[in-house]
């Protein structure tokens, strides 16, 4: 009934291989769209700057490292680390003088290629043993940053993202910000989404699934572990530059420590491996729902007028947060894009329960 | 995904309803936005200076508010992310916040691009960046309180003066965290060293600290005359207890601020007796403002927290930034009037001079240039169940700590552009 799939019958092979075959989805992409674009008319810059900002942002990180996790199925433990030498290497080369599109493809380069090093691990280690090699490119990182005051920017490590040009317009106020990340973020959505259709995205698939099979079908494991590894650092650190740039405005070690490598993990499983929509809506469970159970449980506790110290009230937050994950995971394994395509696959047939294939 | 939007948007409009206007009072209240970590990094302190942060302005609400204005706190956890910082920071500046306080370094560093652009005022007591004291550099950051380079002159001072002025051939250790902060008083140590004579050497252990063996086998075969410990948390504990395994005397041994009665209470509160660490607002319930909150707010049942924290170290750090922020909106709003703006709020805190806060605080004067507020502190020891002080406020060898604040504020302003 919503989705009035009748009668639609594709005449044509381009038809057939289209991103959205169904005319429902087509419009309500188109609608999302739309609303990204208009949104910083349309919502107040609280919301903006502090929600949909990061949540596009972490997204584009998401889906970087989803690629990895979900389509190429090699863990990394690391991913902070492949932000941080992105949003570091694209700093300093536009203190450097380098125009910002350029540096924050250079940065990209940067931690595909130091990102590439720790991949060479994934050609002899699997698993949960793949996981604690790319936990040792974390701390690797994470001491070299704050050992080496020439990347980190002196005795306070910090550095200040200067001001920049995006196609010689100047980008200064958030709205400018926002559209930066969020064709950024389109354009990674638009690789991802097509990844799968792709001879590369075959190749991975076939590895993830069990790579001496790959081997025997003719399929490199070596090169498309490699190249799974540069792909989602390139993605990675062009993620940790836009973060950098875009949001934080400055960069300081503690932003890409371990615990925000974990949340990068964590937005890929509660989403959903191999799934587009998945890290988004990983990413703004991972992300967002602490701040806005934070502030929801605050307004409660106000307004019932509820005695609790402020310890207490920042702790049940914690507690939601954590019964909220276990809870979707306890549901639906396969994360919260599931939990979207098995509302999608009711309302698909609805009313009936099911239809015939 | 439009699901999830719909339900922030539901979320979001459900968390603007709910939020209760202000008690009714004759005039606006002052709003001071407290960002805070209560549940990750933070814990050691938080929860205590936000009480006292409280009950500090509950006490000046019980005595009519600030010319009739009260002083309202809101107080949200950040978990120490720096992106739930900027979260709060943004709905403080929607809420018309004056002021923003988020007592913690990593989120402190992501705002403070923000409220340079905003012109917002944010207090960083005791954390974020030494150089925020260079008020012409960062206009609007207000640390209030000796940068730990001045915390680091002052407990050389106190050595220096122990020793009667000859630290030639004297050892000092500094047994620090191996992090920035940990890094940050090395250079005062180094130039110090330099110009008394005395031998210096860094020990860093692995952050957090909770296993620091290593350095303090080293510390041992280097058998410093006085040690002193740079750290927070959980590790300082761990420090002072290895320090005592190690042989070394807990009146040479002389922490940063970050150490209360809580650690040694938890090392054991006689086996630390005489344990030196610098101070910076005074300690204890026997000062005026102290005695003042526990009859006017404690007493009346209108505490923020346990009672038994009022007047400890952390207390009383988070009531004296209540002090100096409402000493500096007194000001404005008597020089400049109403309503008060960021921008007022500014101006006033940089036209404090001499204050106290009844007993609180070494005289602390702030102005357009000096944000640290002359760099004041003493030296106090445990005596097995307070702290007592064993010097007098004073500030030691600025200079050093002026050199080091222009050249890192003017760095700070060469990577903006």
């Amino acid at each position: 009934m919503f989705y009035r799939l009748a009668g639609i019958r594709h005449t044509s092979y381009a038809a057939d291989r289209a991103l959205w075959p169904a005319p429902v989805d087509r419009v309500q992409i188109a609608a999302l769209l739309l609303f990204a674009l208009a949104a910083p008319f349309l919502l107040p810059n609280l919301y903006l700057t502090s929600y949909l900002l990061p949540w596009i942002i972490w997204s584009t990180a998401a889906l970087g490292l989803n690629l990895l996790m979900g389509w190429a199925g090699q863990i990394h433990l690391g991913y902070a680390a492949v932000m941080a030498i992105g949003a570091y290497g694209a700093i300093h080369l536009v203190r450097a003088g380098v125009p910002f599109e350029i540096a924050i493809i250079l940065g990209g380069l940067l931690s595909a290629a130091i990102g590439l090093v720790f991949g060479f691990a994934a050609l002899r280690v699997k698993g949960l043993y793949l996981a604690i090699s790319t936990l040792a490119m974390q701390y690797l990182v994470d001491w070299i940053i704050s050992h080496v005051p020439a990347i980190s920017g002196g005795s306070q490590a910090t550095l200040q993202a200067p001001a920049f040009r995006v196609f010689g317009i100047p980008i200064a106020d958030d709205r400018a910000r926002y559209y930066v990340a969020l064709a950024i973020c389109l354009m990674v959505t638009a690789f991802l989404l097509n990844v799968g259709r792709t001879s590369f995205g075959r190749a991975l698939a076939a590895v993830r699934e069990k790579d001496f099979a790959a081997a025997v079908i003719g399929v490199n494991p070596y090169r498309y572990k490699l190249l799974a590894f540069w792909c989602s650092s390139l993605l990675g650190g062009v993620a940790g530059a836009v973060l950098a740039f875009c949001y934080y405005r400055a960069v300081t070690p503690e932003q890409f420590d371990l615990d925000v490598s974990i949340q990068a993990v964590a937005m890929v499983i509660v989403g959903g491996m191999a799934s587009v929509i998945g890290s988004y809506l990983g990413a703004a469970l991972v992300l967002l729902a602490p701040i806005v159970l934070n502030n929801l449980v605050g307004a409660l506790a106000h307004a019932l007028g509820l005695p609790l110290s402020a310890d207490v009230l920042s702790h049940i937050p914690l507690i939601l947060y954590g019964g909220l994950i276990i809870g979707f995971l306890l549901i639906e394994p396969l994360g919260l894009a599931k939990v979207y395509d098995n509302l999608r696959n009711y309302f698909l047939v609805w009313p009936f329960r099911h239809a015939r294939r | 995904m439009r699901k999830t939007t719909i339900t922030y948007a539901a979320l979001a409009a459900l968390y603007a309803a709910s939020i209760v206007p202000a008690a009714a009072q004759d005039k606006a209240p002052i709003k001071i936005g407290t960002a805070l970590d209560f549940t990750t990094v933070y814990t050691f302190v938080t929860a205590e200076y936000s009480q006292g942060q409280r009950d500090y302005a509950a006490l000046i609400n019980a005595r009519g508010g600030i010319l009739g204005h009260p002083i309202e706190i809101s107080v949200v956890d950040t978990g120490n992310q720096p992106q739930r910082g900027i979260a709060a920071y943004e709905r403080f500046k929607e809420e018309g916040a004056v002021l923003c306080d988020f007592l913690s370094t990593p989120v402190s560093r992501a705002v403070v691009p923000r409220a340079l652009a905003d012109g917002m005022n944010v207090i960083t007591m005791f954390h974020g960046r030494s150089d925020a004291a260079d008020g012409k550099v960062f206009p609007t950051i207000f640390p209030m309180t000796p940068a730990y380079w001045s915390q680091a002159t002052s407990i050389i001072k106190y050595i220096d003066d122990q020793e009667k002025g000859d630290l030639k051939g004297k050892k000092i250790a500094l047994v620090m965290i191996d992090s920035p902060f940990g890094r940050e008083p090395l250079p005062v140590f180094q130039e110090l060293a330099k110009r008394l004579g005395y031998e210096f050497q860094s020990f860093p252990y692995p952050s957090p600290g909770n296993e620091q063996s290593a350095a303090w086998t080293q510390v041992r075969r280097f058998k410093p005359d006085w040690t002193i410990l740079w750290g927070a948390g959980g590790g300082q504990s761990v420090s002072v207890r290895d320090a005592i395994g190690n042989g070394i005397a807990t009146d040479h041994l002389a922490s940063v601020i970050w150490i209360s009665e809580t650690d040694t209470n938890i090392i054991g509160a006689d086996q630390t007796k005489g344990l030196l660490r610098f101070e910076g607002v005074a300690y204890g319930k026997t000062l005026p403002a102290i005695e003042a909150i526990e009859e006017q707010v404690v007493a009346k049942g209108k505490g923020a927290g346990p009672a038994d924290k009022v007047g400890g170290t952390y207390y009383n750090i988070g009531a004296a930034s209540i002090a100096l922020v409402a000493e500096g909106a007194r000001i404005a709003l008597n020089k400049e009037g109403e309503p008060l703006t960021p921008a007022k709020l500014k101006n006033g805190l940089e036209s404090i001079k001499d204050f106290t806060g009844e007993g609180l605080l070494p005289p602390v004067t702030i102005t357009a240039d000096d944000h640290q507020g002359g760099g004041r502190g003493r030296i106090d020891a445990w005596d097995g169940s307070k702290w007592v002080p064993k010097s007098q406020w004073a500030a030691a060898y600025q200079d050093i700590v002026w050199d080091l604040i222009h050249k890192s504020a003017e760095e700070f302003k060469a990577s903006g552009k």
